[in-house]
């Protein structure tokens, strides 16, 4: 899946990217993003945080295709970005599962090539794994929430994406269910191997799940640094170098927060 | 997609089911055709169902008995604005039709090529008032509210010409204009002061007991016209022996509806019963009560009468003048129909 | 959206028996009040419920009651039938396609408001008297509500099933018929409820061309035939209660899975 130059090469990589939206004036446009750098490599599981806000859903739209930059460039896997792609698979904020198909449609949505018996399997492998054996025949309206988080999950695995592009993905779930999500989905991605890049403004959560987070400021927004997690899994979430990093981030806003304050 | 399949089966199963329930019911599919061919291969003839056009029904009822096959397709409206833009405007399958004159001299006013080539009756109007209202003489009408047919109706004339007696105008009363099926309800509701319509709705008011004839169109404007047969000229030209046979079937049956007060009542039943769907109690009243309430013997378009029309509609503003008996009446018809003996038919029992 | 246990419907049993005592009580009481403010008025034309039901028995022994409904269903369901055939999709296409919407809704929108009783004229010039003429009256009555219900149900769409479709590769025919349309069809469904409603609403005015059957026809009959006023309210009561087996039977509709979840958790 991955290809081998790709080990080398970074599969995301974002240069010099700028975004404007027309402001309520045509002439006074809102700048969102200004000078964004940024490089993702191949199974790296990636975290942008950010003040709420500042632009890093805007980011992660561009990256996924769904929006185009105004200045700059963005490449994933070898190729300028110019649209959607189903091998790189967005999970949304607001559930994007449909709900007039059942958990099992919904996952195999991607699959309506694939012969019935490939198609059969790799729905049933995707629905043992987020932990949904028993609710194939449940349609969305049936679950609950972190239910329906898991079967968008499995929807994009099963589409075989080699790219999750995940959109605050547990925001609306409660603090139990959400802990549980994470742990399913670090779980998931050392099993699939997959790159995931992860948009929360929540840093504890960024965290507990990233290899590396990616900071960025008050709009319009750039990265403020990049800081590497280099805990072992699972983290021990008491341990003070986690709490270091953690705390090293907050900092990085903290400061961020100021500075924007004075420059401006 | 088990929604789309069940709405699929569902919606074809229900068109199939009810289409041809509705064919098997409505329009006699499945049943052998009658010898002669069947009616669709007629040209339709339009009516409504009131006195004014009995000798419709009649003709066609006379014929099929006697024919065994049918002369021409009559065609049952239930108001004038729908049986005059079929008139006009499908003319191919209707090209003729019984229709208010005023009405036919004012289409031909507009340019409609129709010509008038008999009438349908004489007489069999009234004008009607409750029986508890102390209208008793045309001057009690002054500022009374009374429900004509419509704009091209002879009642209006009829209205206009006895005021014009009394020496009053339009003007000091009021006109309704109200299709005549509702005009009983409106009388009884003394929603109107009085009613003016060609029978059996004028009859009807009285027969229920709370309808007093105010005059009788055959007492104050003997051989009173107000609905005529009109042909389009192309049919005329194209068509001419069958429009011959039609006009023929008309004098012959009117002759044979005024021949006796049994033929009148025979009539009454079997119009009532196949034709207008009333109860023909209605019909016999009005065809009895008195027996000259409606005639059907003198029906030649004769240039007086009309041009008599022509004047009162051209007083009371609803034509133009522009138009006259030669430019709106066929009567190469008449000779021919004139001479015809009445139906040689008594209805079997 | 929190986790929280599946919704079930626990209410049913105990609203089943009061859902039809309830109104069979205000229908008793309708009835009563209809029968003696017949009787206090004295009036002699306007019946009472037992002459209504006379003459109800009268239509049926005669064949005529089951003739009128059958007519006055096949107008509807084929005026109907196809009005959903073109609206649907031709609503789809307007919400979907700016263009096109720009190009056509002023024209729908000047259409609408125009009711079937005004396009009789046409009706007939274009149609004759036969079954045709009723059929597109009905087809016009019936087909803005329900192009405007698809076109708004489209526009109305949650943009991120149609991000997910596009991020799944879809575009074109199969995005519209794995995705624009079971989107919409919930908001369609009521669209076509209404739509269904005014279709038989209409069939009165649309068998008053020279049609000779169906319900709306009996109306029209029974007031050419003189004081047959019971016959007149026979009709009406027919067009009401087959109305109501029309709406609840669209309901069923929105029973279906795959469209329940667009009415809310009821």
């Amino acid at each position: 899946m991955v290809n081998a130059n790709m080990d080398t090469a970074p599969i995301i990589s974002v240069n010099d990217t700028w975004m404007s939206f027309p402001g309520k004036t045509a002439s006074q446009p809102v700048h969102v993003l200004e000078r964004v750098s940024c490089e993702v490599q191949a199974g790296e599981f990636v975290c942008i945080v950010g003040p709420s806000g500042c632009g890093k859903s805007t980011l992660l739209n561009i990256i996924g295709g769904f929006l185009h930059e105004t200045r700059g460039e963005v490449t994933v896997e070898g190729a300028r970005v110019t649209g959607p792609d189903p091998g790189r698979i967005f999970v949304f904020q607001e559930n994007g599962v449909f709900p007039w198909l059942t958990v099992e449609q919904n996952i195999g949505f991607g699959l309506l090539s694939r012969p019935a018996a490939e198609r059969f399997e790799r729905v049933n492998h995707y629905i043992a794994m987020v932990g949904l054996t028993g609710f194939e025949k449940s349609y969305p309206r049936e679950l609950s929430g972190g239910m329906r988080q898991r079967v968008e999950i499995a929807r994009a695995l099963a589409a075989d994406a080699r790219v999750l592009y995940m959109d605050e993905p547990f925001g609306a779930l409660d603090f139990l269910t959400r802990l549980k999500m994470r742990a399913d989905l670090i779980r998931i991605w050392q099993a699939e191997k997959k790159t995931i890049l992860f948009v929360t403004h929540d840093i504890e959560e960024a965290v507990q799940l990233a290899d590396r987070v990616l900071v960025m400021t008050k709009r319009p927004a750039t990265v403020a640094e990049e800081v590497a997690v280099n805990l072992p899994r699972p983290r021990d979430l008491d341990s003070p170098s986690y709490l270091a990093t953690r705390d090293r981030i907050f900092t990085i806003m903290g400061m961020d927060a100021h500075g924007g304050g004075a420059g401006a | 997609m088990k929604f789309g399949r069940t709405l699929l089966f569902f919606s074809f199963g229900w068109l199939l089911l009810i289409t041809v329930l509705h064919g098997r019911l409505n329009l006699r599919w499945f049943e052998p055709e009658k010898e002669g061919g069947g009616q669709a291969h007629k040209f339709g003839v339009g009516f409504l169902p009131v006195t004014c056009h009995l000798t419709c029904p009649v003709t066609h009822f006379i014929n099929q008995e006697m024919a065994g096959e049918d002369l021409f397709k009559p065609m049952r409206f239930n108001g004038w604005p729908e049986l005059k833009e079929m008139f006009i405007g499908r003319s191919h399958e209707m090209p003729a039709s019984f229709i208010l004159a005023p009405m036919a001299i004012a289409l031909r006013e507009q340019g409609v090529r129709i010509k008038i080539v008999y009438l349908g009756h004489r007489d069999g109007s009234a004008v009607m008032v409750h029986k508890d209202s102390g209208i008793f003489q045309t001057t009690d009408l002054k500022g009374k509210r009374i429900a004509v047919p419509g704009r091209y109706a002879n009642q209006r004339l009829i209205i206009y010409r006895e005021l014009k007696k009394a020496g009053m105008t339009l003007d000091d009363v009021t006109l309704l204009e109200m299709p005549p099926p509702d005009m009983p309800a409106a009388l009884i509701s003394k929603a109107v002061d009085a009613i003016t319509s060609g029978e059996p709705f004028m009859g009807q008011t009285e027969l229920d007991g709370y309808g007093r004839v105010l005059w009788q169109a055959k007492d104050v404007w003997p051989g009173f016209i107000s609905c005529v047969l009109a042909v389009h000229e192309d049919a005329i030209r194209d068509q001419r022996p069958a429009i011959q046979q039609l006009v023929n079937g008309i004098a012959a049956s009117g002759k044979w509806v005024d021949e006796s007060m049994e033929h009148r009542m025979d009539a009454a039943k079997f119009v009532s019963t196949n034709y207008y769907n009333q109860n023909p109690r209605l019909l016999e009243f009005v065809l009895s009560k008195p027996p000259d309430r409606v005639t059907y013997s003198r029906l030649a378009p004769l240039q007086k009468d009309f041009e008599e029309i022509e004047t009162l509609a051209r007083e009371t503003g609803i034509l133009e003048g522009t138009a006259h008996f030669r430019d709106y009446v066929d009567d190469s018809f008449t000779a021919e129909a004139s001479a015809m003996e009445a139906h040689q038919f008594e209805v079997t029992k | 959206m929190s986790e929280s246990p599946p919704p079930t419907l626990v209410r049913r049993g105990s609203f089943a028996a009061a859902a039809f005592v309830l109104p069979g009580i205000v229908g008793l009481v309708f009835l009563a009040g209809w029968h003696l403010a017949v009787k206090v008025s004295g009036s002699d034309i306007f019946p009472t419920p037992g002459q209504v039901w006379d003459g109800l028995g009268e239509l049926a022994r005669q064949g005529l009651l089951f003739k009128y409904i059958v007519a006055s269903l096949f107008r509807v369901s084929w005026g109907f039938g196809l009005a959903v055939l073109a609206g649907v999709p031709l609503g789809l296409v307007l919400g979907w396609f700016k263009p096109a919407f720009l190009a056509l809704n002023p024209f729908i929108q000047i259409l609408r408001p125009i009711s079937p009783i005004a396009w009789i004229p046409v009706a007939i010039l274009w149609f004759g008297v036969e079954d045709t003429a009723p059929v597109f009256l009905i087809f016009l009555a019936s087909v803005f509500p329900i192009t405007v219900s698809a076109m708004a149900a489209v526009q109305n769409m949650q943009q991120v099933y149609l991000r997910a479709a596009q991020n799944f590769g879809l575009s074109g025919i199969p995005l519209f018929r794995r995705v624009i349309l079971p989107a919409a069809l919930p908001q369609i469904i009521t669209g076509v409820r209404i739509a269904l409603g005014v279709a038989w609403l209409v069939v009165v005015a649309a068998e008053m061309i020279a049609v000779n059957s169906g319900l709306g026809y009996l109306i029209i009959d029974a007031r050419n035939a003189g004081k047959r006023y019971d016959l007149v309210v026979a009709g009406m009561v027919m067009i009401g209660l087959i109305g109501l087996l029309l709406d609840l039977l669209v309901r069923r509709l929105e029973k279906f899975d795959e469209v329940r979840w667009g009415y809310g958790q009821r």
